[in-house]
């Protein structure tokens, strides 16, 4: 990961320092990290620690508007994709390979709150690390409740009398999905606070963290009811 | 700029396209006038070999040294063949790794069976069209995994053809029905072929088409339809017959027929007649469609998955578009009509449909088609081992490519110069459930206490959705030497030493051509021979002398003893020989003395 902020409220843009230039491979022209070298329009390849904002081009803020994140990438594909520069020599090629590879990784990552929220801590160098693997304490209970009805449901389609648990199950899982609901306008009320750069970025830190670990273990056990719903 | 030829390498048939002008057209076999070209290769001795039509009528007579559906096997081990494989399929039983077929004490891959029918197809684009072809966009199952590609491209190297690029068949099929001139929308498109079964579901945004999920069956397709029928027949045999390669041949081919009239009647009647086994009965539509409902049900189920991996409900759909053979049976389009609630598209001819993709794809890398792109995905996860026998994911299923993921390595003991690992495909937890890709070494690790080395290694699948990796000393910054041991295909050595062999099989590769050539030959003197028989007047004893051989020289067309035909060719031209000289006689003798009749007549 390049140039990770320690002290900053917020990550810079997404902008390069100006200290970062590259030299065309085709015409040997020194320029700022571009997609295409502005002398010959040559496809350059961006640096390896480029982050994925920086890859997409996009301004460092965890609210995205995925209409506009779509776009770009398309518009991105529009001129990396491989296909594009298949008759070009190696050099372009490969370019057009790592370049796709990058904006692919970006996109599927920042497309997607948690993987996003996920993402903007190892940014800062956060992982969620250890912690993830305790259950978020005002989870707890209803994991173990949950649990209990999925074994109870498992038990009970050995004798045929699942039907009526069945519909319980579903129930939970309703509840749950109403809970991830929740869940998530908390993280992208979290995310519009990160943006608005006005707080404390341990309080931000320590709220994101627990929001995504409370969705993580949400996730597991949705996936626990559906499995069991379909089974 | 040189053309760039779409090839649809078929389970059951293969078909060669190209792109006029930005019209994409198939290019059909000169004699048969059919652009199916039977992916079926036939070795009636040890020095010959016939694909096609000619090796699909040899099927019968010479079931063991006929490989039909290779794809099938594309990419397999040996541990992959099933029993029911080996009652079609003799195998070289002893052989390690990717399967082997034992034709005439001669062992061949996969690959190699696959290389001729691309050779076939090459031959047929360049007499057509008389031009070379050297380039080509080749189609595979979007369900195909690392492997299956790798000996899709290998097959390529080994005809001769560089592989520009792989396109999933389902993804060739929007291409061909134009789905891109669309502004947006969700495509399904529902492919049942002889030997496979896909299913893509497609987003298409401003001329990009974006492969959502895909699912599938890779050992699902009409020829399971057929043989399931053929049991039909196949009870009726007396027992001792049932398990010959001849009789089940024949009992597939009626099936198959039987099938296919089905279509459009009620019933048929399904037969066989076999020395020994006279056997046959009538059979409804309707009981074919229960007997084979559960065939097609089983197409389904990946239906559902694929949705649900793409997010959507059948209700969100916005086309439906038909691929395969088997997708002409009423039963699988009532089905699949049913199941995503709108009438599929059917006006392309199902059997050309990929083809004719391949070659508007390869129209865009050629660079004549800039506003469409295609954008696939990995149709499985990809891990690599560890501890435990378990598969630990580093790349998830359907992550658009090309993606690449790194991975850190170390050592596990002092002076540890080498690491081992093994890269899997498949959506199981532990190793053993899944499909063993490759093994790889990293090697010249400078010797260090163990975890001290810090080797990243970078797994990178391109556009063709073929793995590549690369592997980087994290503390020098060299780039570090890796092994790659194929665990089902060909390593760059193996291909290189099979182009090498095919040397030796040069007199067959020439043989064919001959072959083809004094077919061509044959049939140039025939249509100036009957030209000139329905204008000009003959003796009654000279029709007869020349009909004979016009009679012998089509009965040794049908053979593939070229030797023959020329002999036969030469009979013809002779007994044509005072005719012509009659009709030059008449005109410009002088000028024409020494041409023969083809060339005055056309």
């Amino acid at each position: 990961m390049g140039s990770i902020p320690t002290s900053a409220a917020k990550l810079e843009g997404a902008t390069w320092p100006a200290g970062v230039r590259l030299s065309c491979w085709q015409c040997g022209t020194e320029h700022a990290p571009a997609f295409f070298c502005p002398a010959c329009d040559a496809i350059q390849p961006l640096p390896e620690q480029a982050d994925h904002f920086q890859v997409l081009g996009l301004p460092r803020q965890l609210v995205i508007d995925l209409e506009a994140l779509q776009q770009r990438y398309y518009e991105l594909h529009r001129q990396l994709h491989p296909d594009l520069h298949q008759t070009g020599p190696q050099a372009a090629r490969q370019a057009s390979l790592r370049n796709t590879a990058a904006v692919n990784r970006a996109y599927r990552t920042l497309r997607d709150p948690i993987d996003r929220g996920e993402y903007w801590l190892a940014l800062l160098g956060e992982g969620l690390g250890a912690n993830n693997n305790r259950v978020p304490p005002e989870l707890a209970a209803l994991v173990f409740e949950v649990q209990e009805k999925l074994e109870e449901l498992r038990e009970a389609r050995k004798s045929d009398a699942a039907t009526a648990l069945k519909d319980e199950v579903s129930q939970i899982r309703t509840e749950l999905a109403e809970r991830q609901d929740m869940l998530l306008r908390q993280l992208h009320d979290n995310y519009a606070r990160w943006d608005a750069d006005g707080e404390n970025i341990a309080t931000l830190t320590r709220e994101l963290k627990e929001l995504l670990s409370a969705l993580a273990y949400l996730g597991t056990l949705m996936r626990d009811v559906e499995k069991e719903l379909e089974s | 700029m040189e053309r760039i030829f779409g090839i649809d390498l078929g389970t059951t048939n293969s078909l060669v396209a190209y792109s006029d002008g930005g019209t994409p057209r198939v290019i059909p076999d000169p004699q048969t006038t059919s652009p199916l070209l039977p992916s079926v290769v036939s070795f009636p001795s040890p020095s010959q070999v016939v694909v096609g039509a000619s090796a699909k009528a040899l099927a019968p007579h010479h079931p063991l040294t006929t490989i039909s559906s290779v794809k099938r096997f594309m990419g397999l081990g040996m541990e992959h063949v099933t029993a029911e494989d080996r009652e079609h399929y003799v195998f070289a039983e002893d052989a390690q790794g990717a399967v082997k077929f034992r034709i005439h004490d001669r062992d061949y891959t996969a690959p190699e069976i696959s290389a001729l029918i691309l050779k076939a197809l090459k031959q047929r684009a360049e007499a057509v069209l008389g031009e070379e072809v050297h380039k080509v966009v080749i189609t595979v199952p979007a369900y195909f995994n690392d492997s299956q590609r790798q000996a899709t491209r290998d097959a390529g190297r080994l005809a001769g053809l560089e592989v520009m690029r792989l396109v999933n068949e389902p993804t060739a099929a929007s291409l061909a029905y134009g789905l891109d001139k669309k502004n947006q929308g969700f495509i399904a498109v529902y492919d049942f072929g002889g030997g496979t079964f896909d299913i893509s579901i497609l987003k298409l945004h401003e001329g990009i088409f974006e492969v959502l999920a895909t699912n599938g069956d890779t050992r699902l397709g009409g020829d399971d339809i057929d043989r399931r029928i053929a049991e039909l027949l196949l009870a009726q045999v007396p027992a001792p017959l049932r398990h010959d390669p001849e009789v089940i041949s024949q009992t597939t081919a009626a099936a198959e027929a039987a099938k296919i009239r089905l279509t459009e009647n009620e019933t048929t009647s399904l037969e066989l007649h076999a020395a020994g086994a006279d056997v046959g009965q009538t059979l409804s539509r309707r009981d074919f469609e229960a007997r084979i409902a559960d065939i097609v049900e089983r197409t389904i189920v990946p239906c559902q998955q694929a949705l649900k991996d793409a997010g959507l409900s059948a209700s969100d759909l916005d086309e439906v578009v038909l691929v395969g053979g088997s997708t002409r049976v009423p039963l699988v389009r009532r089905r699949v009509e049913e199941f995503f609630g709108r009438a599929p598209h059917t006006e392309l001819n199902p059997e050309e449909v990929v083809a004719l993709g391949a070659a508007v794809q390869a129209g865009v890398l050629s660079g004549g088609h800039k506003d469409m792109l295609l954008l696939d995905v990995v149709p499985l996860s990809l891990g690599i081992e560890t501890v435990g026998g378990v598969m630990e994911r580093i790349i998830e299923r359907n992550t658009t490519i090309p993606v690449t993921a790194k991975q850190m390595f170390t050592t596990f003991v002092d002076n540890q110069t080498a690491v081992d690992f093994h890269v899997l495909q498949g959506e199981r937890e532990l190793v053993k459930d899944n499909r063993s890709l490759a093994r790889f070494k990293l090697r010249g690790i400078a010797p260090l206490p163990a975890g001290m080395p810090r080797i990243e290694v970078t797994f990178m699948i391109d556009a063709n959705g073929i793995l590549n990796v690369t592997a980087r000393d994290e503390r020098t910054g060299r780039e570090q030497s890796i092994d790659v041991k194929p665990s089902y295909g060909l390593t760059d050595e193996q291909v290189e030493q099979m182009l090498e062999e095919s040397f030796d099989h040069a007199e067959a590769d020439v043989s064919a051509r001959l072959l083809i050539e004094a077919r061509n030959d044959a049939d140039a003197l025939l249509r100036a021979t009957r030209k000139t028989l329905s204008s000009a007047p003959v003796e009654a004893e000279e029709r007869a002398t020349i009909d004979a051989a016009i009679a012998r020289l089509e009965a040794a067309m049908q053979e593939t003893d070229y030797n023959r035909i020329r002999e036969l060719t030469d009979e013809l031209n002779q007994a044509t020989t005072p005719l012509a000289q009659r009709i030059m006689d008449t005109s410009i003798k002088k000028a024409l003395e020494q041409k023969r009749i083809e060339e005055i007549v056309s």
